[in-house]
């Protein structure tokens, strides 16, 4: 038969086409399906990428420093953060639709907190990892301070797939315990990229886990160095959890790195990647996962290294995959309810009981009318309509609900403890800026008899007043309790004040 | 057949080339339908006839040095028209804690919020910012467009170090596990960064209950730690310890402490961290939230290997030398290793190696109603804990 001679010819005829159109398509710009207008808008607020680039031979996408910033919290809308993993893996989609080969590195610290939900948190977040195929993954000190029971579940190899994460002088259970490699070497796009990580010196001090055993960076990156060197690797990267100034001092012992990742720098990276003196090319992540770096490399020879830095912005669309993760993840938080979270209420500063908005209308009818049409009177409802919905989570709920206590994520004794329990306690009420009210209006309702002078100093106790410096200072550092930098950057009293002014 | 042969690879040949031209054109064909939208870049317009201005910017870089948490501070970049037609700028995209300034009516720019350069001419530019945060490094732009069709946009960046008032190293003291029996004791670095070294004062633990048995007290940082720290001019070390005979579980508080210099501050710093037992099991499938090994349903013709660790710490810990009292369902094979200290030995690691083999029989073990869970149990040789036994969910198929 001719049939077979023919189909081969075909076939070679679309697979000629297709890398064709691969060596010239377009550099990635957008998530797939995002919107032209959605592009534009975010190009001009935060920069066009990858402009000059060519198709590079491969390319090592970096981040870190999550933070436990699994996703932006979009209560006052997501388009207005940066970050989250589910942009990243469509970030990292886009470029693998370009042809680009593409190595995902991370230099740790995925959470930052403690507890039953940190734990839950890391779990998923690593999930995460796995599904992106990160080729190599370090620890950062709050991984670190993971019970080890935990950490160990999360980070050890699941059957054949072994696990990303990969360093140098951070031993879980020991360094000889193997549960994670000392440094990795993968192949891409024909390079060979020998990649390790480390915890710097101060971190490892201030951890004192006796579960994790740890050694001198320099001295086991002296014997990796060998190793790698065997290898015959193309590129080398350094991951180092340490500050800037001892990863320089590594990057410095250790010239064979050709990119050097380093923690603590600040709030945002740098637009262009600083050279070392040795020719390194050191890496700053900026905080909270709303960066990832992109360095190419190229054939080249008179620019063989571009970088870009890559704003995690709604450009890049959304990750179905990581939307079900994320779903998993809320998931988990509700089955484990607070209970199982190992919240314990604790006691509000002044010791008093919370009553709920609808009770302070049966007299402040007014003041509730204004409160009704503000956005504080769905604050659940925003949670509850967020993709996945976020109504179970501590982190989310204690700015959207009754008697919690911001900053901590923990219910105050006699807070909101969901719906079914405490559905007068729902949204973002009265008390949590007047204080816990019931004894006051049990007071007002004739339920408990009080004399003249304890019914005027409980109801002066919830009095809130702008007219002097303090009443307007204690004010706004309420506020501020909720629309901090993270979830209000743009937050001015003065400017807020008026949309719930009663 | 060697026509067939010769046939198809012209045919292949002809494809080739037609695959690559028609790979080739996609893209072209693209651009041409569409705007040309490679990237982030402004495509340069350098058909535009006539004189263009030109604009120049010597420095976009300044480096502040550092500013307090809340203070502001400003900057005044430079942008000069060496070109030979007017220069037009506005307001781009800035990062949320700085601003620019000098571009509305009253400051000398245009309705529109545009500044007009002439030819030969300067302007400043204020950038301004806000040291936010907890303190540390600090890095914002602000973006400047242009009609210079040789430069669209300008970024000008600050840069320096934030500054607080006190600050924490780590910012909350982590217990991960406390030994019930034996207790505990971490310690925080609070850096200070005022006129004086701190005077410590009250010291205490806000919750009633976890205050009888964890108390805080301070010692002197030392000076090394002080000085690396950029700015610090003081500091004490904090000492939590956890004692003897806490209730297993969470351990979840604030330490307050005051302390002067020469103004009171009062510094609240998290405890968190966990009660926990003499013995602990780690290892891949180990659910600590439902204490339970989770082996899922594994291939009776493929079989499983895996290992966990049994750690042991407290004052028993060198007496733990498990041996296998019993094991649910008996095909898993149980081998116990021999224990090593981690580190500095204050933990002692067992490993468990656990095998199903191949050919094993079909049996359901998940952990349900139908499969009620497996075990293993295993004479420990700890005195407080002699037996221990590890719940199994696993399910053998065909």
């Amino acid at each position: 038969m001719h049939h077979e001679p023919l189909r081969r010819s075909l076939l070679a005829a679309c697979i000629a086409g297709c890398l064709t159109f691969a060596a010239l398509a377009a550099a990635p710009e957008r998530g797939a399906g995002v919107a032209d207008a959605v592009v534009e808008k975010f190009r001009e607020r935060n920069g066009g990428v990858f402009s000059d680039w060519s198709t590079p031979q491969a390319v090592v996408v970096v981040t870190g420093e999550l933070d436990g910033y699994i996703e932006p919290c979009g209560c006052t809308g997501k388009e207005n953060q940066k970050g989250g993993l589910s942009r990243r893996q469509n970030f990292l989609r886009a470029l693998d639709a370009s042809g680009w080969p593409v190595v995902a590195v991370d230099l740790g610290g995925q959470v930052k907190r403690f507890g039953r939900q940190t734990e839950a948190k890391f779990q998923s977040i690593v999930d995460g990892l796995r599904a992106m195929r990160y080729a190599a993954v370090g620890f950062g000190p709050g991984d670190l301070r993971l019970p080890a029971e935990d950490l160990v579940a999360a980070v050890a190899a699941v059957g054949d797939e072994p696990t990303p994460f990969v360093s140098a002088n951070v031993g879980l259970l020991g360094l000889d315990a193997n549960i994670t490699p000392r440094f990795r070497v993968v192949e891409a796009g024909g390079l060979k990229i020998g990649i390790t990580s480390v915890l710097g010196e101060k971190e490892a001090e201030r951890i004192k886990s006796a579960d994790v055993e740890f050694a001198p960076a320099a001295a086991a990156l002296e014997r990796v160095a060998g190793e790698l060197a065997r290898a015959k690797c193309d590129h080398q990267i350094l991951l180092s959890w340490a500050g800037p100034e001892e990863t320089r001092a590594l990057a410095a012992r250790h010239p064979q790195f050709d990119v050097v990742v380093t923690a603590g720098g600040a709030d945002e990276p740098p637009l262009e990647l600083p050279s070392l003196p040795g020719g390194a090319r050191l890496v700053e992540l900026g905080h909270k996962g709303m960066f990832a770096i992109a360095i190419g490399f190229f054939a080249d020879t008179g620019r063989p290294v571009r970088s870009q830095r890559v704003p995690l912005d709604a450009r890049w669309g959304e990750s179905e995959d990581m939307i079900d993760l994320l779903a998993a993840y809320q998931g988990k938080l509700e089955t484990l309810g607070l209970d199982g979270l190992g919240l314990v209420p604790i006691r509000h500063p002044t010791g008093r009981r919370f009553a709920g908005s609808v009770a302070c209308a049966e007299c402040h009818q007014e003041a509730y009318d204004v409160w009704k049409d503000t956005g504080h009177a769905t604050g659940l409802t925003t949670l509850e309509e967020q993709r996945p919905r976020r109504d179970s989570d501590p982190e989310c709920l204690s700015c959207h609900v009754v008697g919690w206590a911001p900053q901590r994520f923990e219910p105050f004794e006699g807070g909101f403890a969901g719906m079914k329990a405490t559905p007068q306690l729902a949204h973002q009420g009265c008390e949590n800026c007047h204080g816990p009210a019931a004894a006051h209006t049990a007071v007002e309702r004739g339920d408990v008899r009080a004399s003249t002078a304890e019914r005027d100093r409980l109801r002066q106790e919830l009095v809130l007043s702008l007219a002097t410096p303090e009443g307007k200072q204690k004010a706004v550092n309420n506020c501020l309790e909720c629309h901090d930098l993270d979830n209000s950057p743009q937050f001015d009293f003065d400017t807020y004040w008026p949309q719930v002014e009663h | 057949m060697a026509w067939d042969d010769l046939d198809a690879r012209r045919v292949a040949a002809v494809a080739i080339v037609v695959g690559a031209a028609v790979g080739a054109a996609g893209p072209a064909l693209e651009h041409t339908l569409v705007p040309w939208r490679v990237g982030g870049f402004r495509v340069v317009d350098t058909s535009r006839a006539g004189p263009q201005p030109r604009a120049e910017a010597a420095e976009t870089r300044h480096e502040f040095g550092t500013v307090g948490v809340g203070a502001t501070g400003s900057h005044e970049f430079t942008v000069r028209n060496t070109g030979a037609a007017p220069l037009t700028l506005s307001r781009g995209a800035t990062s949320c804690s700085c601003t620019v300034s000098d571009f509305e009516a009253s400051e000398g720019g245009s309705p529109e919020a545009k500044k007009l350069v002439p030819t030969g001419e300067s302007t400043r530019v204020r950038v301004q910012w806000r040291g936010k945060g907890t303190g540390g490094p600090f890095r914002q732009q602000a973006t400047i467009l242009t009609d210079d069709p040789r430069l669209p946009e300008i970024v000008f960046v600050v840069e320096g170090t934030v500054v607080p008032t006190w600050k924490a190293l780590p910012d909350v003291v982590v217990m991960p596990r406390v030994s019930a029996s034996t207790g505990g004791r971490a310690t925080v670095d609070v850096l200070t960064f005022g006129q004086e070294p701190p005077t410590v004062g009250t010291m205490t633990i806000e919750d009633s209950q976890v205050a009888q048995f964890v108390s805080l007290s301070s010692e002197p940082l030392p000076e090394a730690v002080i000085a690396a720290e950029s700015a610090a001019t003081g500091g004490f070390r904090l000492v939590v310890d956890v004692k003897p005979g806490a209730a297993l579980g969470p351990l979840r508080c604030t330490a307050r402490v005051v302390f002067s210099m020469p103004g009171e501050v009062i510094a609240e710093i998290p405890v968190e961290g966990t009660i926990g037992g003499d013995l602990v099991l780690a290892g891949p499938g180990w659910d600590s939230s439902r204490q339970a090994l989770l082996l899922g349903t594994v291939s009776r013709s493929a079989g499983l290997r895996t290992r966990v660790f049994l750690t042991a710490k407290g004052p028993h810990r060198d007496l733990v030398r498990p041996t296998v009292r019993e094991v649910v369902p008996d095909s898993l094979r149980v081998t116990v290793g021999d224990g090593s200290p981690i580190g500095t030995g204050g933990v002692v690691r067992i490993p468990i190696d656990i095998e199903i083999p191949s050919g094993s029989r079909v049996v359901n073990h998940l952990c349900s109603q139908q499969g009620p869970a497996g075990r293993i149990v295993l004479d420990t040789g700890h005195p407080d804990s002699p037996e221990l036994t590890i719940p199994v969910c696993v399910a053998i198929g065909p």
